[in-house]
């Protein structure tokens, strides 16, 4: 297959322009989530993409300036290089006498250029074979048909054609060109423009012959090229166009797909955030919703046998930064309370049953004590009129 | 007159259109004439050197050597052969730019020889051929130039 560069810098060009792209992705990739990646990925494409768009844009508006260049002549002041490209008229009679003619020409030196005119689809496929073998055999058949085989040589391009007729400049260097297509493009052969943009781009005389079949050469007229020429702008435009929208589409599918992968990703965040918590909760011990208890006073019997204040239960478990409700019933005539000034508690308890909510905003074990004046050494002692309050 | 930080100032700049793909002595013809551009770029190729032919303002409205973008054949070209005819200032402009930026780079004008006073300011120091010039004559008068140049080189060396 040949190599779609056409110079060692060019491929050396790619090649660093390529690790340019690839390593901020990989960077991104290593360093960062992976949707990052992929829109460090879709940045780099877009600015290729709309670098590409840009300059496709500037070939259409017909920025480009009309200079041409031509490499020096090779050979004797005398010797004449005539580069004849054809396709599908290379088996016209007409052309082949005209090539006949000029390999009769004493100097003169005649390249049969064949563009092979490979598709993308083939090139894909890689029909590539079939394509070029055709092309071989009908240049083999023009070149016995010419004979002058020392002064009449034959090429086979694979490139698209106003590049082969480029790189033809840099092998062979043609003092003229001439292109043979048919009045209209055919569907396996050259385009009429070709001869235009040839001629536009190389500072040597080109003649654009035109054959139908059993018919003698013809030059188009300058309305026919500008016809070619604005032909050829429109199928560029349209050409352009479809491109285009298949590139929107491509880029709009890609910009979906991250934006998926980033809410899939998200989510997944989300669900692992959520499962941990549950496992996290699951770990704790169990907290009541709510908790019934009873201030009596001298309800329990103290160690040295005398009867002391109590609340019924002095230990609570809670969830920090939950409130929990506390039912208590205060049997007593007087005021109590549950008081932890490390943990910002301070309830007072009031005769009767009311409701009450503890709240501790930060884990920990903080200790609670009755700050009323009541049985002092219950006050003192945990498990009466002090305990534990443990926030989890 | 012509500055040497307005020829640097220029190497700085993008250059338009495509650069030379030759590396061969390079001759920029500038003719408002495709047919006559080609004779001398015919001429020129069989004498030996890579040829850009360009056919001045009057191809493309306005020539990117006098705009910030510069102009790659120029900006390479080891001598210019300038045949814009300079009646129009756009033409007169071009060859101001020709000079104010590559001060160094051998310059063949044909001219008219009942040039203005404006017009034989600026070709000062160019060489000139009166127009209209033969091929062979441009031919002749870019290889003297380009045989001058190098005999300086090698002096200079």
């Amino acid at each position: 297959m040949r190599s779609p560069f056409h110079s060692e810098q060019e491929a050396f060009r790619f090649v660093v322009l390529v690790i340019v792209a690839v390593l901020p992705v990989a960077l991104a990739a290593v360093l960062g989530p992976a949707w990052l990646a992929f829109v460090v990925l879709a940045v780099i494409l877009g600015a290729v993409a709309v670098r590409v768009a840009l300059s496709r844009m500037r070939k259409l508006r017909d920025v480009e300036l009309p200079v041409k260049m031509a490499p020096p002549h090779v050979g004797s002041a005398a010797e004449r290089r005539v580069l004849v490209v054809a396709n599908d008229t290379l088996g016209e009679e007409a052309l082949l006498c005209e090539v006949e003619r000029l390999a009769c020409v004493p100097r003169t030196h005649v390249l049969l250029l064949v563009p092979a005119l490979i598709s993308p689809g083939a090139r894909l496929t890689g029909a590539v074979d079939g394509v070029l073998d055709q092309a071989r055999v009908c240049l083999k058949t023009a070149l016995d048909r010419v004979g002058h085989q020392l002064v009449v040589a034959g090429e086979i391009s694979e490139a698209d054609p106003l590049q082969a007729v480029e790189d033809t400049f840099a092998t062979f260097v043609p003092d003229e060109v001439i292109v043979s297509t048919g009045w209209e493009r055919a569907a396996s052969g050259l385009e009429p423009r070709l001869a235009g943009l040839v001629r536009e781009r190389f500072a040597v005389p080109v003649r654009h012959l035109v054959f139908e079949p059993g018919a003698a050469a013809q030059e188009p007229d300058r309305e026919t090229e500008a016809r070619y020429r604005r032909e050829s702008g429109q199928a560029a435009a349209r050409n352009f166009a479809l491109k285009a929208l298949v590139g929107v589409g491509i880029a709009a599918a890609l910009l979906m797909s991250m934006v998926a992968l980033v809410q899939s990703s998200e989510r997944d965040e989300a669900r692992a955030a959520s499962q941990a918590a549950v496992e996290q909760a699951s770990a704790l011990p169990p907290v009541a919703k709510l908790v019934v208890l009873k201030v009596i006073p001298e309800g329990k019997l103290g160690p040295e046998g005398e009867k002391h204040d109590e609340f019924t239960q002095t230990e609570f478990t809670v969830r920090a930064g939950q409130p929990q409700e506390l039912r208590i019933d205060n049997t007593d005539t007087v005021p109590h309370s549950i008081t932890a000034p490390e943990a910002g508690v301070n309830i007072v308890v009031m005769p009767g049953t009311h409701t009450y909510t503890l709240l501790v905003k930060q884990p920990g074990r903080f200790l609670w004590f009755c700050t009323f004046r009541c049985d002092e050494w219950a006050m003192e002692h945990p498990g009466y009129m002090s305990g534990y309050i443990t926030a989890s | 007159m012509f500055s040497r930080e307005s020829a640097a100032q220029a190497q700085r700049v993008g250059l338009n259109p495509q650069p030379w793909r030759w590396s061969h002595p390079r001759v920029l013809v500038e003719h408002p004439d495709e047919a006559a551009g080609l004779a001398i770029a015919s001429g020129l190729r069989f004498a030996g050197y890579a040829v850009a032919v360009c056919p001045g303002p009057a191809g493309h409205g306005r020539c990117p050597l006098t705009g910030p973008a510069g102009c790659a054949p120029a900006h390479d070209a080891d001598l210019v052969v300038s045949s814009l005819g300079y009646e129009h200032e756009a033409a007169r402009e071009v060859l101001r730019e020709l000079r104010t930026r590559y001060p160094d780079t051998p310059l063949v004008v044909e001219a008219p020889s009942d040039a203005d006073a404006g017009l034989r300011e600026l070709l000062g120091g160019c060489h000139q051929l009166p127009a209209p010039a033969t091929p062979e004559q441009i031919v002749a008068a870019v290889q003297g130039l380009s045989g001058q140049a190098a005999e300086e080189g090698t002096g200079g060396a």
